[in-house]
């Protein structure tokens, strides 16, 4: 048996890191170098808590669309009702603001189950339509809702404690970096574990899946759960970190570009929509000279890097290193006496 | 339902929704999938046209000439660069296309805010004449245009179909694109005269309907929406079943909200969505042979 202590983090070396690659150590280097460069700008603390919901809206699609294949475009419905509960709790009653973050991902899958009941037989086209009409349909129960302050929406929440301890804003934006980077190994290991294996199969053979004796309405149905709940967790963050939500907080245009940020990152693994999640909000929100083109550019790169490159940015550097491990590996077999 | 003016609003709409499902449907028959850019190939025809108008000073027609090449530029271009690559290399599997035309909607809807501004502009009337009274009831000049130009296209588009050569060679290629092959037949033309047609299409659509109540750079995904749903409705049986699902699905857009009140209208076409696709996704018309 191998200890404790003997992780892949402590076994690391260049040698090994080029021979199997490692997005996980990369994803945490990266969290390093934003945070470095954030440190306690308010602007960029902004972009920083935009760019985490953004990651983890694309994490939440992420498993059902790039792992079980169906697009759903529910997810502004999702985040909202992470962000409604996280408001809810704060402003209506006295419990603790972690129940708020409890429950929100919960009513998400919920939500996510139902609707997915609901649509079992759709697929493709279909399910787009359906869940755009729910997201719609949810969007104006929102600003109907006399609970829950209607098109103004709710804003003056308490302060977040962590079992007594108030952290500070600064230590909030660390906490989100965290967040993000636990949600992304966890789902990397979900994707690289049996069940992710077998959702995978499920995606490109459905019929096979069902014949081995997997249920494929079940995996479809928690990939949806998983998913939502990951998705409200990122409005939940939002709406705590902003202080307000509204109605039209988590529009489509985040769901349009949480399609996006896995393909402009890497499908391969979940850290690829985080890379995408930072390069979208850096071209949108950060680089003052594009204005609103921003988005424009965006849409225009996903469609070039869907037609020249589709394994996306993280596949590139991937082959990339694997190229230099080939490298490496014939020289040292050249050098060998 | 007795009140007429309700009436002429669904017609109008229902003839709206129902050229977009004609452009829908020609896309189907012709490649076997739902192009989605369509409701934006509308809004660029509608938008195009009225900026050039309100905003350059263009002489009318002019104007519309322009908007209606950009929308069939963009339709044709949508399919040489975007579908045909992305399908060649995805094999069958739909996900791929399903993707990128979602990112070719979202291209087109923001290429449309940066070139027109994200301000709604008021639609163009092509022809002005003075406003049909019927009793109690007004149809304004662009109503009916827009009545009359959808049942001339709607003949057309189905003598288009069944008598001309290019127009049953879609049907054959829509079928099947293999045989299609196989015989001969010259699969990438038609399937660009079948994109170009319904670019035309949703422009002029956009364009007739834009003076009802505007439009903006982000009409495009509602109007997207509705026109997949009429054609759902509608099936694909013949040529006419788009216009069929396009005024059932305009007459619950007027009368639900009449009914039952104004927040009532999105639950309610949620739920009818999610019941008919689920048990009737081939539409009320389906000239396929249950087996």
């Amino acid at each position: 048996m191998k200890a404790a202590g003997d992780s892949w983090l402590t076994r690391f070396t260049w040698r090994s890191w080029l021979s199997r690659g490692n997005p996980t150590l990369l994803g945490l280097l990266g969290a390093i170098v934003v945070l470095a460069w954030v440190g306690s700008n308010g602007y960029r603390q902004t972009l920083v808590i935009t760019a985490a919901t953004y990651a983890l809206v694309a994490l939440g699609m992420y498993v059902p669309f790039v792992l079980a294949g169906s697009l759903s475009l529910a997810y502004g419905a999702y985040a909202s009702i992470g962000g409604y509960s996280v408001a809810l709790i704060s402003t209506k009653t006295g419990a603790p603001l972690w129940v708020g973050w409890l429950i929100g991902p919960v009513i998400a899958a919920g939500a996510a189950v139902l609707l997915g009941i609901a649509t079992r037989r759709l697929s493709g086209f279909y399910l787009v339509a359906v869940t755009l009409l729910f997201s719609e349909a949810f969007q104006n129960y929102m600003s109907n809702s006399s609970f829950a302050g209607g098109n103004a929406g709710l804003a003056r929440f308490r302060a977040l404690d962590v079992f007594g301890w108030f952290p500070t804003f600064n230590q909030l934006i660390f906490l989100t970096a965290a967040l993000v980077c636990v949600v992304a190994f966890l789902l990397s290991r979900l994707r690289r574990s049996p069940w992710g294996v077998v959702v995978r199969s499920m995606r490109e053979v459905p019929t096979a899946v069902e014949a081995c004796g997997a249920r494929v309405p079940v995996l479809n149905l928690v990939a949806l759960a998983v998913g939502a709940a990951v998705g409200a967790l990122g409005g939940a963050l939002f709406t705590q970190m902003v202080g307000s939500v509204q109605p039209d907080t988590f529009t489509l245009n985040l769901v349009f570009l949480a399609i996006f940020m896995p393909i402009i990152g890497g499908s391969g693994t979940p850290w690829g929509a985080v890379l995408g999640a930072l390069i979208v909000v850096e071209l949108t929100l950060n680089l003052p000279s594009l204005h609103t083109s921003g988005t424009l550019l965006v849409a225009l790169g996903v469609l070039a890097i869907m037609l020249i490159a589709p394994r996306g940015l993280l596949g590139y550097l991937g082959a990339a290193r694997k190229r230099a491990w080939d490298v490496i590996a014939r020289n040292r077999v050249g050098n060998a006496p | 339902m007795s009140d007429l003016q309700l009436w002429i609003s669904a017609v109008q709409i229902g003839c709206f929704f129902g050229l977009l499902a004609l452009s829908y449907y020609v896309v189907l028959a012709g490649t076997g999938f739902f192009n989605f850019a369509i409701g934006t190939y509308a809004m660029v025809g509608g938008l195009c046209a009225a900026w050039l108008v309100i905003n350059h000073n263009y002489p009318l027609w002019p104007a519309v000439l322009i908007a209606l090449v950009a929308t069939v530029a963009l339709a044709a271009v949508t399919e040489v660069a975007v579908v045909r690559p992305v399908q060649r290399r995805s094999e069958g599997s739909e996900l791929p296309a399903l993707v990128a035309v979602t990112a070719v909607l979202f291209a087109i809807q923001q290429l449309g805010g940066v070139t027109f501004g994200y301000t709604t502009l008021p639609g163009q009337n092509l022809w002005t004449f003075h406003s049909i009274h019927l009793g109690s009831s007004i149809i304004l000049p662009s109503a009916l245009v827009l009545v009359v130009t959808t049942v001339i296209v709607f003949f057309l588009v189905a003598a288009w179909v069944r008598f001309t050569r290019t127009g049953r060679v879609l049907r054959a290629v829509g079928d099947s694109r293999e045989s299609a092959s196989l015989l001969g037949l010259p699969v990438g033309r038609i399937r660009i005269i079948g994109f170009a047609l319904s670019g035309l299409l949703a422009g002029t659509a956009g364009l007739l309907f834009a003076p009802k109540a505007g439009v903006s750079s982000s009409s495009g995904l509602d109007w997207a929406l509705s026109g997949f749903l009429a054609l759902v409705v509608g099936g694909t049986a013949s040529v006419w079943a788009p216009l069929v699902g396009g005024l059932i699905l305009g007459m619950l857009q007027i009368f639900i909200p009449f009914y039952f009140g104004g927040t009532s209208l999105p639950y309610l076409l949620l739920i009818l969505a999610a019941v008919f696709f689920a048990f009737r996704p081939q539409g009320l018309f389906d000239r396929r042979v249950r087996v």
